[in-house]
């Protein structure tokens, strides 16, 4: 366990500022990134290891910080959409509405897709829940979290090991 | 590592990003293929994980909007651009230097407009993700190559 101790405390952060609307709006696509960095520092003071931190354990830790941001970022997400029974899906709903009645489609398609984006918008009206969203949104937070975590964790390794060789 | 096996994993990146940047303008997509349109809340959702995605800040192409901001929106298509790059190239190393350098423009418009010295442009957005993209890509790959040319137990 306390070997992925700091992918499970930046991962913590990270998801945290998922769901922060003013932090996402500036740090972008920045946020798990830099906690895959945070991650590799965290361990490097955890274990007084100052000196060349193995690639492959950076990246390794900066997909797992990634699994650990998506997993708190869709548990939060979830949890406000439980509490305020709305989220960005029913916002962008009457947006779609508009955007699949203009286009050519065949009227089974449209209401396929009409069909299933209403049923999920219901069951979050109604109970704040919806098994298919909170499934897609872990799904999708996992895949993408986990790429850009790896990149963090690549990135982040090579910066500090150039840092602390000038350190030494 | 060999060559070949070099190659097969720089096609797998440009793969990677190329499916991710014909994402971004899935407006364009669905145009062509109606259908397509299935996928645009999944997808909207899916960038909206990595951008924040205002409506003012989206990059805007013959009336097709992207999915991401005009800067991130930059940042990919100037991965893919590197990575084609690679794929034709033997591009040795890039440096840490050059890496930061790099990122430099997009952290001072971020600061310069946010504080409201200038107002927000897309297209200087873009080019500041541009550039951060593409000698991003190219250091990210060399950690990848890196990272494979290691021998077992080293890493």
């Amino acid at each position: 366990m306390k070997k992925y101790l700091p992918a499970i405390v930046a991962g913590f952060g990270a998801g945290v500022l998922h769901v922060v609307p003013l932090t996402k709006a500036l740090t972008c696509c920045l946020v798990v990134p830099l906690a895959a960095v945070a991650a590799i520092m965290l361990e490097q003071k955890a274990e007084k290891f100052f000196g060349e931190f193995p690639l492959k354990r950076g990246l390794v830790l900066g997909l797992l910080t990634g699994a650990f941001a998506a997993l708190f970022g869709s548990f939060f997400d979830i949890l406000i959409t439980f509490i305020t029974k709305t989220n960005d899906i029913l916002l962008a709903l009457n947006e779609l509405n508009t955007a699949i009645e203009t286009l050519p489609l065949a009227d089974q398609v449209k209401e396929d897709t009409l069909n299933l984006m209403h049923s999920v918008a219901e069951q979050i009206r109604e109970t704040g829940f919806s098994p298919l969203y909170a499934f897609g949104i872990t799904f999708n937070n996992l895949i993408v979290d986990a790429i850009f975590g790896t990149i963090g964790g690549l990135i982040g390794t090579k910066v500090l090991n150039a840092r602390n060789s000038k350190v030494q | 590592m060999s060559f070949t096996r070099k190659k097969i994993v720089e096609f797998s990146l440009f793969l990677l990003i190329l499916f991710w940047c014909i994402g971004i303008f899935w407006e364009v997509v669905y145009h062509f293929y109606p259908n397509a349109v299935i996928y645009l809340p999944i997808l909207k959702y899916n960038y909206s994980i990595v951008c924040h995605t205002e409506p003012e800040k989206l990059f805007n192409i013959f009336h097709f909007n992207s999915l991401t901001c005009s800067r991130c929106t930059g940042i990919y298509f100037g991965g893919l651009f590197s990575s084609m790059i690679v794929l034709f190239s033997s591009l040795k190393t890039i440096s840490l230097r050059l890496f930061l350098l790099s990122s430099v423009p997009m952290f001072l418009d971020v600061i310069l407009y946010s504080s409201g010295i200038y107002t927000y442009s897309k297209y200087f957005a873009l080019f500041t993700g541009l550039l951060l993209g593409s000698v991003g890509f190219l250091y990210i790959h060399n950690s990848i190559i890196e990272l494979l040319n290691k021998p077992e137990g080293k890493n």
